[in-house]
């Protein structure tokens, strides 16, 4: 026996070391086990992704069969044009859903109006390590003097490069790596930019999670709002020579204006890459399903450049989280249904329908696999959020940074210095209040 | 009490008809009042709060009122829609009274045109107005193509402070234009044809007949447009909201920002609605300000055929 336990201790080592970096962790023991319920009730849910709804429905199947007999939930999907509005309608009259699904930069408004549940004294009771979560994905669902984690992250989603294969070829450009630098990324992008056929090189600049932060982000700060959510960060030197970079590229016509695309969502710019009109784009993994399925030529996708001081690729990295009602009547039932979701059981549903990523780590290998035998490489999106930056912005502040500001460099031509400044005005103002 | 039956009619059998009326007039009356009566007292008491919905509201008296005097946000929103109004409102009742003159004559195909022009009437807002926001994406939109040939394909229309406006103005007017006609339509088939054939026995021509004849007859269906007008364009919502969704809603540093807009931001974004309140009492205190300035004013200019005003 003594023989082998050199060796595998060594094994053991290097399995936990390479644990540790987010692939895969031990499968034996579950990383987050379910509970049965101490007693079923009636429970509202309430989600805003269509997409999600079915595989949603089937684990709460499987919760109630399993774990909570005699328990009834009713599911409701409401589109994300409407979620919010509802949402604060039904905070106004008092009646959440004992369950609902929160973004990351919406979540303050209701854990400072006390609208939502702490979950913290339920992570500590299921003997839940929250650690295991990538403090991206927890860290903006943090609430109140103790740091008590308020929400059950469902996924992740992390922005890499898509790329069209066809266009590279018929520009006779190489395939980029990880290993890419801006510089690697302006040369391409002017390389493909083709302006007697409509064609540009790139559009990497829409809407907060998918564009131009995270040029800011591998830099090394935070962008937009710094961590401890005291101060713009868009005027610091760094943010500017990112800004500055982008604007170079639209300016030279390599990127088109927000007009040109019609509109200044990563959806927009997305919709304009699918229709063949640029040749990279910066997305999201939530994109994948819509990328196999509409794009009619052959692509793959890459993890975001480096910048060449700090040769950092980062992306910024978005969970959509679980919460409960503050004024639920089932709260303990609640808590219960939410640990389900989250568990390695839970989110197996999610992994194996493909489309989302589930936040359990223990997932991860099951969601890349759940591709199949495709030519993309899932694994960037995975390997995009070993350096990611957590999400700093909030409601209030969204449209200066996702959209003026936007407007104001990639639309109306406005200088770097000047955006940001007024984007910083209403920024401050804005974490002053608070 | 029987003073209080009195009200109802004299005798039982003129009561059983008020009753009747009273009770098939009810289902409106209570609609009204559930639906609108009581929400018009309820956004009174909001006015007078500190609430975001959530927590307990607070008492701050006329402090809403107070905040929206000084608050440069009313006053941009104020700004704008004026200048809606002085676009939207000439040009649309020019183009619809003209309309309603061609479609007045012997026209071949004349309902069918009377139909294309209602049309934008009954499509759905959202709809027409998307369609208009694809028109004037700048190089390869409709308009984009039509201002190539002097240079102007790429005027960003919907994100440009000074523009975005015309873009929202065409929707408004081009929507409306079929109701007003409808309306100035009606007014001049009302007109009697002797007038026009004694005129013209005199040696009147057509440009003399419009002014002595038309115009003033017409003038109490114009009136009615215009109050109809004034209303409506207080209150335009659904084109800035849709055309500057994908670009940044309300315009840039909302240059398209209407009160409407602003009172919707206002509740919904900002969670503030005891001061969304007042903004709604503010603008219904500015539409009745215009329209009591325009009834006041109407006496100068509104010929009343039957001569009873």
């Amino acid at each position: 026996m003594t023989k082998f336990a050199r060796p595998l201790a060594l094994v053991l080592v290097a399995a936990l070391f390479f644990g540790v970096t987010g692939v895969t962790l031990a499968q034996d023991a579950p990383a987050i086990a379910p509970q049965a319920c101490a007693e079923p009730g009636e429970l509202t849910m309430r989600v805003w992704d269509e997409n999600w709804a079915a595989v949603i429905q089937e684990s709460i199947d499987a919760w109630v069969a399993d774990y909570c007999p005699g328990a009834v939930v009713t599911l409701e999907v409401v589109p994300w044009d409407q979620y919010w509005t509802l949402l604060r309608t039904n905070a106004t009259s008092g009646d959440l859903p004992d369950v609902f699904n929160v973004s990351q930069d919406r979540f303050f408004f209701y854990a400072e109006n006390g609208a939502v549940l702490d979950l913290q004294p339920y992570w500590d009771e299921f003997g839940v390590d929250t650690t295991l979560w990538g403090s991206g994905m927890i860290d903006p669902y943090r609430w109140g003097e103790a740091d008590d984690l308020y929400a059950a992250p469902v996924n992740w989603d992390t922005i890499v490069v898509f790329y069209n294969k066809d266009m590279f070829d018929a520009a006779g450009v190489e395939y980029p790596t990880s290993a890419w630098t801006w510089d690697d990324f302006a040369a391409a992008s002017a390389a493909l930019t083709d302006p007697a056929n409509d064609v540009y090189g790139s559009a990497v600049y829409s809407e907060y999670q998918a564009g131009y932060t995270n040029f800011i982000a591998s830099t090394g700060i935070p962008p937009v709002v710094g961590a401890g959510r005291t101060e713009c960060t868009l005027d610091e030197p760094r943010s500017i020579e990112a800004l500055e970079f982008l604007q170079g590229l639209y300016a030279e016509g390599y990127m088109p204006s927000v007009s040109v695309m019609g509109g200044a969502s990563a959806t927009d710019s997305f919709n304009f890459w699918l229709a063949g009109r640029v040749a990279m784009v910066t997305n999201g993994s939530w994109s994948l399903p819509t990328a196999i399925e509409q794009a009619t030529f052959n692509w793959d996708v890459v993890q975001l450049p480096r910048n060449p001081e700090t040769e950092r690729t980062r992306s910024i990295v978005h969970s959509v989280g679980y919460v409960a009602a503050g004024n639920s009547d089932v709260p303990d039932l609640a808590a219960n249904l939410i640990l389900y979701l989250v568990s390695d059981e839970g989110s197996a549903f999610f992994a194996n329908a493909g489309g989302v990523a589930p936040a359990n780590p223990a997932q991860q290998q099951a969601w890349v696999e759940s591709f199949g035998d495709t030519t993309v490489n899932i694994q960037a999106f995975v390997d995009a959020l070993e350096d990611s930056q957590g999400v700093t912005v909030f409601d209030e502040i969204w449209d200066a940074a996702n959209t003026e500001l936007v407007i104001n460099i990639f639309d109306l031509n406005v200088s770097v210095a000047d955006a940001v400044a007024q984007a910083c005005g209403f920024i401050d103002a804005q974490l002053a209040a608070q | 009490m029987t003073a209080f039956l009195d009200l109802f009619g004299k005798t039982p059998l003129t009561r059983r008809r008020a009753y009747w009326g009273l009770a098939l007039v009810a289902p409106n009356v209570l609609g009204l009042l559930f639906f609108f009566g009581i929400p018009v007292v309820l956004a009174f008491r909001t006015s007078l709060l500190d609430w975001n919905g959530i927590r307990p509201p607070v008492e701050i008296g006329l402090g809403n009122f107070e905040h929206l005097l000084n608050d440069p946000a009313f006053w941009n929103a104020f700004g704008v829609t004026l200048k809606l109004l002085a676009v939207v409102i000439p040009i649309g009742m020019v183009l619809s009274l003209v309309v309603a003159l061609m479609l007045n004559r012997k026209l071949h195909g004349r309902s069918f045109f009377r139909v294309v022009y209602f049309l934008p009437v009954v499509t759905s807002t959202v709809a027409a107005t998307m369609a208009w926001t694809w028109m004037f994406q700048p190089r390869y939109g409709l308009i984009a193509n039509v201002l190539a040939p002097i240079g102007l394909q790429d005027l960003n229309w919907l994100t440009r402070p000074d523009l975005v406006l015309f873009p929202i103005a065409a929707v408004v007017i081009w929507q409306r234009l079929g109701f007003d006609m409808i309306l100035f339509l009606a007014g001049l088939q009302a007109i009697p044809r002797q007038l026009y054939d004694a005129a013209r026995m005199d040696g009147a021509d057509g440009i003399r007949m419009f002014r002595h004849i038309t115009l003033p007859l017409l003038s109490p269906t114009t009136f009615l447009v215009l109050i109809l007008q004034v209303i409506s364009a207080i209150q335009i919502f659904d084109q800035v909201y849709i055309m500057t969704a994908r670009t940044t809603r309300g315009g840039m540093n909302d240059s398209a920002t209407t009160l409407s807009l602003f009172l919707y931001e206002t509740a919904f974004t900002n969670s503030d609605l005891g001061y969304s309140a007042a903004i709604a009492l503010a603008m219904f205190a500015i539409t009745l300000l215009l329209t009591v300035a325009q009834i006041t004013l109407q006496r100068r200019w509104v010929y009343y055929e039957s001569g009873s005003e």
